[in-house]
């Protein structure tokens, strides 16, 4: 190897990067296939696929101890947004178009963007972290090994509690950052609070809405999707934990702006305006 | 390929871990009512074997059966199936830490039968009380002892049987361990596994007395013998 040609080795170490990459995607993928085909076999077989509480105790923890969160940091960047837009925009006499770009910056992107990042960070590692856990001290083993599905059992109700919340804290961080700059627009640029809602109302469109829930709904699956499948295929005791949260995290925040970017491509060829 | 008889049976199973072979065509039999004793140096493959049996791992190549399964064959779904006739007892107990006692032990029970809350209960009781531990059915695991978590995971394996098998069967069992006292007292045949291989099987009076060097010197524990080196540690330490 050591005569090797610099160009080849460039080339052998793309290549296996590629490899290794489209080795984890196709994973990836047949594991969130396999969980489906887990828990909707069980619901055929006229069983709940796992216990309510197991399912409760996750939304507690994914939705609700979220929202302050969620709420806060948007909320300041909704001060910032406003605050920053409306002085360029108060150059040219057109402040009255910041409820507009605050509410549809939000409601679109900044929104379901920011709280995919948040849940990654704060959610995501606490799934991996807590199956990998399981999975060097045996206990997903130990389930595997008495016939019980780990996926529908460990698995389906994170992953379902992750999906359904992230459009209710997307709507969270869409609220908050609107209110948000509903003050600074009637503190700095005398908008007041009625007509600041009235601005919102016509600048806002049913479809900015849809696009943003039905992003959340995308960014929850792919969240707890990567969450799980690093906590699940944790190697090597706590060290193994440690690097696969992180991974976890750098994984999870990676793929939902780059999904954010392929959504927003695809969107914009269709719906141009 | 003809189905077995038997209970269990590994037929030329071979197992390597990155470049580190740990089973080398390794074949292997359990009769029904057996209680075979796997011995062997720590890393020698010992829990491998009992994975291989769960299914949760797959050899590089050769056939293990559970009754009429081959196991490498079969699929997900079937594989979960078969396993709930089986009961695991790990070395490090391996209970649910989110759960406690009550709730580990009643876990295969809620998940796999239609019993209800008060049959769980009655089921969860009578193997608590079996395995000594009823008065701690609140706790949780981390509040056990090492030896307490161990009968709580004996208590949830014996659940299996509930799902399992009738009242009258009788349980077979493979036994993996280093520890010669208890291996000695629970066996109905012992298997020495050495370097991938199983160099000797034999009732436990029968084993006693091998002329094998390896199960000779493994059973004395002395450091002088064909068992290499770096290995010794485990044995010593007995």
């Amino acid at each position: 190897m050591a005569n090797a040609n610099p160009p080849v080795l460039v080339a052998q170490g793309i290549g296996h990067l590629a490899r290794n990459f489209f080795r984890e995607v196709g994973s990836l993928f047949w594991f969130v296939v396999n969980t489906f085909e887990e828990t909707f076999e069980r619901i055929q077989h006229g069983r709940v696929p796992f216990r309510a509480a197991s399912f409760f105790r996750h939304t507690e923890r994914t939705g609700v101890d979220s929202v302050p969160l969620v709420g806060l940091v948007s909320f300041f960047l909704g001060l910032t947004m406003a605050l920053l837009t409306g002085y360029q925009l108060q150059r040219f006499g057109t402040e009255r178009l910041i409820p507009g770009l605050v509410a549809i910056g939000f409601t679109r992107e900044l929104g379901p963007l920011l709280t995919g990042i948040m849940l990654a960070a704060r959610i995501g590692a606490a799934f991996t972290a807590e199956l990998g856990t399981m999975q060097v001290s045996e206990e997903v083993e130990a389930i595997e090994a008495m016939g019980i599905g780990p996926l529908r059992f460990l698995v389906a109700p994170r992953m379902l509690a992750l999906v359904l919340l992230m459009p209710c804290l997307s709507t969270v961080s869409n609220i908050a950052a609107i209110f948000a700059s509903s003050l600074i627009c009637k503190a700095y640029f005398s908008i007041a609070f009625p007509y600041f809602l009235d601005l919102v109302k016509d600048s806002l469109l049913i479809r900015d809405i849809i696009t943003g829930i039905l992003k959340s709904f995308l960014f929850g699956l792919l969240i707890s999707a990567i969450a799980c499948y690093r906590g699940l295929t944790v190697k090597g005791g706590a060290a193994g934990v440690g690097t696969s949260t992180t991974s976890s995290v750098v994984t999870a925040v990676t793929a939902v702006i780059g999904f954010d970017t392929l959504y927003n491509v695809v969107y914009t060829t269709f719906y141009p305006t | 390929m003809t189905k077995p008889t038997h209970m269990v049976e590994l037929r030329d199973v071979y197992m390597q871990f990155e470049e580190k072979k740990i089973l080398d065509d390794l074949s292997l039999r359990v009769e029904p009512q057996e209680r075979l004793v796997v011995m062997g140096q720590t890393g020698s493959g010992k829990s491998t074997i009992l994975r291989l049996i769960l299914g949760t791992l797959r050899p590089n190549s050769g056939s293990i059966f559970f009754k009429q399964f081959e196991i490498t064959r079969l699929q997900r779904r079937k594989l979960q199936a078969v396993r709930q006739h089986m009961g695991m007892v790990y070395q490090y107990s391996a209970l649910l830490s989110s759960r406690n006692v009550r709730d580990n032990v009643a876990l295969p029970l809620e998940e796999l039968t239609d019993k209800s809350r008060a049959e769980i209960d009655k089921i969860v009781d009578e193997k608590l009380e079996l395995v000594g531990m009823k008065d701690s059915k609140d706790l949780l695991p981390e509040e056990l002892s090492g030896g307490m978590r161990k009968r709580v995971a004996l208590a949830r394996a014996l659940v299996l049987e509930i799902i399992s098998l009738s009242e009258t069967a009788k349980v077979t069992s493979i036994t993996v361990t280093h520890e010669m006292d208890s291996a000695f007292r629970i066996g109905t045949r012992m298997a020495m596994l050495y370097q991938g291989k199983i160099i000797e099987e034999a009732e436990p009076e029968e084993f006693k007395q091998s002329k094998n060097p390896v199960v000779a010197q493994f059973l004395s524990g002395s450091t002088e013998g064909p068992i290499l080196e770096g290995s010794l540690d485990a044995i010593t330490k007995k």
